[in-house]
Formats: C-alpha cells, sequence, structure tokens
C-alpha cells in the first residue's frame, strides 16, 4: 500500500546546523495493518508521519502511495490526502463549525455529496465514537478527549484507506485517554490500516500488529508488537521498553504540599495504567509519612513503574542515613503490620549516598 | 440617539444665545485697536499688516463665516475685513456695524503665475474696453450699489461650451465678489471672469480655496487664475503677475452693534428659520448631498483600493524576501508619522499637482495609502490569530491550499477582524472630512459653503454631524450584513 525508501528530513537551522531528523527511513505498509511507532522523543516520529501525507515534505528518497509516486512533481497531492486520514495530537477542530458540520464540512465540499447523505453519515460516524448527542454544540464547549473522538469521526468521514495518528493522546488530560484508545482499538477490530504514533506503551503492545521502534532518524527496529516487546533484538530497543516510569518528590520540611503530591500520584497511576495501585500508594504513603518519615525530614520520595513488568514501587531514601528507618526503636509493631498488609514486598538496603526504603505495591 | 440630538441642539442654542450688554466699541482711528482681540482672515492682506503689531491679540480665521461668527460671539471685539465682504445686508442680519472705514482703499485684481501673461493681457484689454464702453460702470452699479441692499435676478453671461477649461481659484465665497449658489458661482468678479472666457472661448471651471491655500494653488500651476477680492500689494507683484485692477476695496474695522438689539427668537422658530435660511433657501440642501455624495464616493473608493493595497502590503509582509519586509516596515513607519492632512496636501499639490488627476482621486489615493497600512496591520492580526493547525486539518482532509485558505481560515479570520475593520471604515470616513483642503466639497465643506452664505454656524454644523452619525451607523450594518453567516453548510 505505501512503500517507504531511503526517506530523509534535513532542516537547516536559522543559525547555519543542520539537523537530519530523518536519516534513511525504510518500510513497506500493508493494508490492514496496526503500526505503532514508538521511541523516545525527538527521534522523528512525528516527522516520519508527517512526511507520509506530505505535511512535512521529506529531502529525500521515495514514498510510494498505491503504486504512485507521490513526491513525483505534479502528483495531486491533495487526492492522495483525501485517502490517507489524519488524526493530530491537538485535534484540530474547525472552531466556527459544530460537531456535526466539521464532519460532514470535508464530504459536502470535497466529494461534493449531498447535505442529507452527508449529514446521515455524519450523525452515523458520530454514533460510533460516542457522540451523536453533541452533533450540535460548539468544539469549544466538549473536553479533550471528545474533542479527538470529533477529529476520528471527522477523518473517517472521507472514507480513508489509512489513517495517521500523530499522538492522538499526548495533549489529553490522562483521565481522558481511554476513551480515545478504545474508538481506536475499534477501528483496529473493523481491519483499518493505521499507523499510531504513541507514547502508550501498553496500548501499543495490546492493539498493534506491528511495532516500528524509531531512534536516531530511522526505524532502529521493525517487528511483531510481542517480539519488540519482548524480546527486542536490539539493545536500545530493549532499553527502551524496559525503561522505567517515574516521578520524584523532594520533601524538605513539613511545609511541603502533600495535596498536590496526591494528585500527581493519582496522575502517573492513571497516565500508566495502574489506577488500582492508586489507593494503596496514598495509604502506604500516609501512613509512613505520620508513624516514621516525618523524623527524617530532608528526604526524597520516588514512585516508579515499569511499564514492561508491570511493577510499581515507593521509595523513601533519606541521605547520609545508616540504618533503616523502619528497624529504628518506637517503631509500633502494629505499623509495621498495617504496612506490611499494604505491600507485596518491603525492602531496606543502604545505597551509595544514605538509605533507602522500598514498598513493592 | 433622539436624546443625544435634543442635548446638542440645547447647548448648541444656549451657546448661541450667551452674552450680554456692554458699551459699544469706538475706533477714531488704527491706533485705538491697542489691547483689542482683533480678527481677521489668516492668509489676507490684515493678517501680513497686523501680525506686525504687538499691542493686539490678533486671531485668524480660515473663512468669512467664522470671523463673523467669532465676532459675534465676542470672541473677538474687533473683526477687519474687506467692507465690501461684510455688507450693508450681511451687516444688517447679523447685527454688526463698520466701527471705522479706512480711507485708504486697495486696488483689487486677478492673480495669475507669471509665465501666464496672455491671460493678464486679455483681462485687462477686456476691462479697458468695458471702461470705455460704459459696460463697467453698469457691472459695478449691478453688483457694488444694487447688490448690495436688493435681492434681484443673479447677472449671469452664459458659458462657453468646450475648450480648454479656464482654471478659477475662488478664495472667497461671498456676495457680491464671488459666490455659489445652486452650484453655480455668481459674483462681479466671476462675471469679469466669463467675459474673459467669453473672448477665448473657453469655459470656466471653478473651485473654491482656502483663503490659506488658495495663493498655493496658482503657485503650484493647479489653478490658472485667482479671483476673490486679491489686492494688489508689491510683494504679490514681486512674485505673481496681475491683470489692470478693476477696483478698489476699503477695509473696515467691524463691531457689535450693541444698539440694533437683536431680537430673540423661541428655540422652535430659531430652529424652524435656521433650517428654511441654510437648507431650503435657494437649494441650498444640494450642497448637502453633493457633499454627501463626494463624501461617500471617496471613502468607498478609498477603503476598497486600501483594502486591495493592505492585501499587498501583507503578502510582502509575508514573502520570503527581505527587502520586501523593509520596504513594509519603512511604509508603516511613514505612514504612522505623517498626518493625514499633510501627506493629502503633498499629494495634491507637490506630487500630483500638473499631473491633471482630479483632485479627489488624489484624496482617494492619499486615504487607501493610509487605510492600507492600517488594513494590512487587521489581517496581519486576524488571520495570525488562526492557528496553523486549522490550515494543516484542512489540507490533511484533502481540501487544496487555496481552498483551505478560502472555506476554512479566511472565515474564521473575518470574524475576528471585523470589529477592527469596522473601526478603521468609520476613521477613514470622518478622517475624509478634510478634503475640504484640496479644492473637493465634501460633506464637511458643504457645510462651510452654507456657512459662508448665511453666516450661521449652528444649523449646518448639525445637520452634518448627523449625517455623519447616521453614515457610521450604516456602515456598523453594512459590515453585520457582510459577516459570514452562523451556520457554514
Amino acid at each position: 500500500m505505501i512503500t517507504v525508501s531511503h526517506l530523509s528530513k534535513t532542516y537547516y537551522n536559522p543559525d547555519g546546523s543542520i539537523l537530519h531528523v530523518l536519516k534513511d527511513v525504510n518500510c513497506e505498509i500493508n493494508p490492514g495493518e496496526v503500526i505503532s511507532i514508538i521511541g523516545p522523543s525527538g527521534t522523528g516520529k512525528s516527522t516520519f508521519l508527517r512526511a507520509l501525507n506530505l505535511l512535512d515534505p521529506p529531502t529525500g528518497g521515495s514514498i510510494v502511495f498505491n503504486g504512485e509516486n507521490i513526491l513525483a512533481k505534479d502528483y495531486p497531492v491533495h487526492k492522495m490526502r483525501q485517502k490517507v486520514g489524519m488524526v493530530f495530537q491537538n485535534f484540530n477542530l474547525f472552531d466556527h463549525m459544530t460537531v456535526l458540520e466539521n464532519v460532514m464540512y470535508a464530504p459536502c465540499k470535497i466529494k461534493k455529496e449531498s447535505l442529507e447523505t452527508a449529514r446521515e453519515e455524519g450523525l452515523a460516524l458520530l454514533r460510533k465514537v460516542g457522540l451523536a448527542e453533541k452533533a450540535d454544540v460548539y468544539p469549544a464547549s466538549l473536553s479533550g478527549g471528545q474533542k479527538q473522538r470529533v477529529a476520528i469521526a471527522r477523518c473517517l468521514a472521507m472514507r480513508p484507506e489509512v489513517i495517521l495518528f500523530d499522538e492522538p493522546t499526548s495533549a489529553l488530560d490522562p483521565t481522558m485517554v481511554g476513551e480515545v484508545l478504545s474508538v481506536i482499538r475499534q477501528l483496529a477490530k473493523e481491519g483499518m490500516t493505521m499507523l499510531i504514533v504513541t507514547h502508550e506503551m501498553k496500548f501499543a503492545r495490546d492493539v498493534s500488529t506491528r511495532i516500528f521502534f524509531m531512534n536516531e532518524g530511522i526505524i532502529y527496529e521493525d517487528g511483531p508488537a510481542r517480539q519488540v516487546f519482548e524480546k527486542p533484538r536490539r539493545s536500545a530497543t530493549k532499553a527502551f521498553v524496559q525503561r522505567i516510569r517515574k516521578e520524584v518528590f523532594q520533601i524538605d520540611d513539613p511545609d511541603f504540599d502533600f495535596p498536590g503530591m496526591e494528585t500527581r500520584i493519582r496522575r502517573f497511576c492513571i497516565k500508566y495504567n495502574i489506577a488500582e495501585k492508586c489507593e494503596p500508594a496514598f495509604q502506604a504513603c500516609q501512613l509512613m509519612l505520620k508513624e516514621v518519615m516525618s523524623a527524617y525530614m530532608p528526604f526524597t520520595l520516588r514512585i516508579t513503574h515499569s511499564e514492561l513488568s508491570a511493577d510499581t514501587s515507593l521509595d523513601f531514601m533519606v541521605e547520609g542515613l545508616e540504618s533503616s528507618p523502619l528497624a529504628a526503636p518506637g517503631v509500633s509493631p502494629a505499623f509495621l503490620e498495617q504496612l506490611r498488609s499494604l505491600c507485596k514486598d518491603i525492602v531496606e538496603e543502604p545505597t551509595t549516598r544514605g538509605f533507602r526504603v522500598k514498598l513493592s505495591l | 440617539m433622539k436624546k443625544l440630538l435634543l442635548f446638542f441642539l440645547l447647548i448648541l442654542s444656549l451657546l448661541s444665545c450667551s452674552g450680554g450688554s456692554e458699551q459699544g466699541i469706538v475706533l477714531q482711528s488704527e491706533a485705538d485697536l491697542s489691547g483689542l482681540r482683533v480678527g481677521t482672515v489668516s492668509g489676507s492682506i490684515y493678517d501680513l499688516q497686523l501680525s506686525s503689531r504687538k499691542d493686539i491679540t490678533l486671531q485668524l480665521f480660515n473663512s468669512e463665516s467664522d470671523l463673523l461668527q467669532a465676532l459675534k460671539n465676542r470672541k473677538i471685539d474687533v473683526a477687519v475685513h474687506d467692507e465690501v465682504v461684510f455688507n450693508a445686508v450681511v451687516r444688517k442680519e447679523n447685527g454688526i456695524k463698520i466701527a471705522l472705514l479706512e480711507e485708504q482703499a486697495f486696488p483689487t485684481a486677478f492673480m495669475m503665475r507669471k509665465d501666464n501673461s496672455e491671460l493678464a493681457q486679455t483681462l485687462t484689454a477686456i476691462q479697458e474696453r468695458m471702461e470705455a464702453d460704459g459696460s463697467m460702470q453698469r457691472l459695478k452699479d449691478y453688483w457694488l450699489t444694487d447688490r448690495y441692499t436688493q435681492e434681484s435676478a443673479y447677472s449671469h453671461i452664459p458659458a462657453e461650451p468646450s475648450g480648454k477649461p479656464i482654471r478659477v481659484a475662488a478664495a472667497t465665497d461671498s456676495s457680491p465678489i464671488s459666490f455659489l449658489i445652486d452650484g453655480e458661482w455668481y459674483g462681479i468678479e466671476i462675471d469679469l471672469l466669463r467675459e474673459l472666457g467669453r473672448e477665448l472661448h473657453r469655459p470656466l471651471e471653478i473651485k473654491r480655496y482656502d483663503s490659506g491655500s488658495c495663493i498655493m494653488a496658482v503657485s503650484s500651476g493647479l489653478a490658472d487664475v485667482l479671483c476673490g477680492c486679491i489686492f494688489v500689494t508689491p510683494e504679490r507683484e514681486e512674485q505673481f503677475l496681475f491683470s489692470k485692477p478693476y477696483h478698489s476695496y476699503h477695509p473696515a474695522y467691524f463691531v457689535l452693534d450693541t444698539e440694533a438689539g437683536m431680537e430673540r427668537e423661541s428655540l422652535i422658530t430659531g430652529i424652524k428659520n435656521g433650517v428654511r435660511k441654510n437648507i431650503l433657501v435657494e437649494n441650498r440642501w444640494k450642497f448637502i448631498t453633493d457633499g454627501l455624495w463626494e463624501t461617500l464616493k471617496i471613502s468607498f473608493l478609498a477603503i476598497l483600493l486600501g483594502s486591495l493595497l493592505g492585501v499587498g502590503l501583507y503578502a510582502m509582509a509575508h514573502s520570503r524576501r527581505g527587502w520586501m519586509h523593509a520596504f513594509v516596515k519603512l511604509y508603516n513607519g511613514f505612514i504612522a508619522g505623517i498626518p493625514e492632512l499633510v501627506l493629502l496636501l503633498i499629494l495634491f499639490y507637490v506630487v500630483f499637482a500638473r499631473s491633471g488627476v482630479p483632485s479627489d482621486m488624489v484624496a482617494v489615493m492619499a486615504f487607501a495609502l493610509f487605510f492600507a497600512s492600517g488594513a494590512s496591520d487587521i489581517y496581519e492580526t486576524s488571520l495570525g490569530a488562526i492557528p496553523h493547525g486549522q490550515t494543516e486539518a484542512g489540507l490533511a482532509l484533502g481540501f487544496t491550499r487555496v481552498q483551505t485558505f478560502f472555506h476554512i481560515v479566511l472565515p474564521q479570520a473575518i470574524r475576528r477582524g471585523l470589529p477592527l475593520y469596522r473601526g478603521q471604515c468609520v476613521s477613514l470616513l470622518k478622517g475624509t472630512s478634510i478634503v475640504g483642503y484640496i479644492a473637493i466639497q465634501d460633506l464637511t465643506r458643504a457645510g462651510d459653503i452654507i456657512r459662508s452664505r448665511t453666516f450661521d454656524a449652528v444649523i449646518p454644523l448639525l445637520v452634518v454631524t448627523l449625517i455623519y452619525f447616521l453614515l457610521v451607523w450604516l456602515i456598523g450594518l453594512l459590515l453585520k450584513l457582510a459577516t459570514p453567516k452562523k451556520k457554514v453548510l
């Protein structure tokens, strides 16, 4: 369907330096494939996606779409774009149109569909993304997740052969990511060909037939989702998929913003799909702060999560300490009992700079 | 709107009725002016004479009507002007009198550029012939004696139908020298010029210039001959050519006639009489309608041309070429730094002085240049406010670049920019009130012309104000209609 060979993209910075965002990208995309493009930021994932429909024209190489070289001089780019849909990070809904008008507009103006047909199809698509009841409101009154679902419906209205998703959930509040991903999941089930640039590892693993791991301006590793996540062939891929997510809090004195910390922990849990660990994390934190840690300020609290192994833990780290705060005299056995009931495991270990109590959740 | 208008009327009528009784001023000689507030018309010969006197407070006015109004409203104690302009009829109507008539009379003639000796010689020849056969005396009797006291048919010599027109600048609009009624010029000097036209088989093209700018009109070549009670002075003779003086007029010192006791009218009859005198008599409303047309024409064309030039400026500001950016910056800086009137005068008296471009088109150009700068700013703010994502979304759906701009970006930009654009249009419309300076009879100038005939300030200014109000309201209405409809499909 799409054959990309030796694609490159070079930016010339105003200061004269040259930036090779894409160096040599080669791939073949077949109908029905759902490809997630993952990788560290700044490695050209979005640039590659935007090069495919020429929003960011590449500077070298070739793209063949349905047998035609779309980089040829007189190639009608807009005709190709009608078959290649795109969903943006920032939705880019037309703010001066209602939700339904957003969906109907392109079919009416480009495909010259009649108003009635376009309206019926538009409503059907809105129903599909669960927003038929919002048909007549303006985008400004929608939440981020709703906006993105409208954007997907708008894209589907042109009956594209392939859809490019450019970080569709990155601009969303974590609570709204799920509703958008479930719509995309539904499309995958229906066999829509899709390329998705995403940071949602769990989603990428579940929904994709294939993963492109991009690094250093090339497709560094290309393979089935299972293989890339579980048995990555290259070390950079392995480091990336096994990397650990974390949120760090430096607690210096009792004036620390504890309610704000709760919010950040909750966001963290929702973001990495571990909402069920939210409540135990809060309780463990409160317990530790109340019974033990108030005597050890300043200290560092860290919540970590590995997306691959699904291990989550709370680390309490005190600099310059040599023995465990939990072993100090005056720590009640009842408290330790309570703590153990909240955690899978408790590790007390000295580190190079001090002492750490690790609570696995 | 109605309430506002009533308020206006009340204030103006109060102002015009104010002032108490006081002792009349007695002048024995020029020396008695000492310590008084003296007014005259700027650019006139009195302006030159009086400005050297340190013992008086001199105030200069742009027209005879302003001068008279100032005297009536006691803003000045004495008005100095030609006796013939504030003639007996005017004096009686306005309750002023001559306090002192200067004995020395000034010879008066037509003024031309030095290279225009043919006109001067022909005029002199005509006058000599008329003096010989007695027709000059009849002309003077008719205008300078009878016209003082009685209303009769205006003398009118038929105009030449074709030929290269003689462009006449009229420095004054007052009976019996040269004055405008119902679109036609009359007066003793106009009759003499018509004789000239008949001799040379050329029609007259008469335009009213401000006393301040009429001499410039001749020196810059915009007019061939200047009329309107022009005194021959040695200074002027150095620079210009004069025909043979046809008459000598006395300068006079006018003061309020406290004994005459202007009878007070009630507000309603005052307005009624004012409307009759200023609007209905001699079809004076025609000045207003013609002026309105001129104002509308200049405003509309300037907005149209300016909007297009603005597109050009906007395109240049967004081009890849650096020198274009520099040009736009320079242009906007220039426009921001120059008063509209000054640019108008430069275009009229310098750039297009001898090009034969009609003055209203010069005005259109000047205002379009101003409007372009503002318009390009408006395009910048309203188009710049539309996020680039809107364009990308349009392109990604399969619209072409042009379609994306017209279907998606522009409708949103118009909604943002229209209130700004409306403000720009309104300020242009009001700004056109200065075109009188380059001899265009727009709405404001129409009010001035009526004032110069009736010596009444209230009604003409009020009517003109009211029409401007309506025009501004109309612009708002038109642009509201032009706003894209809420429904896009």
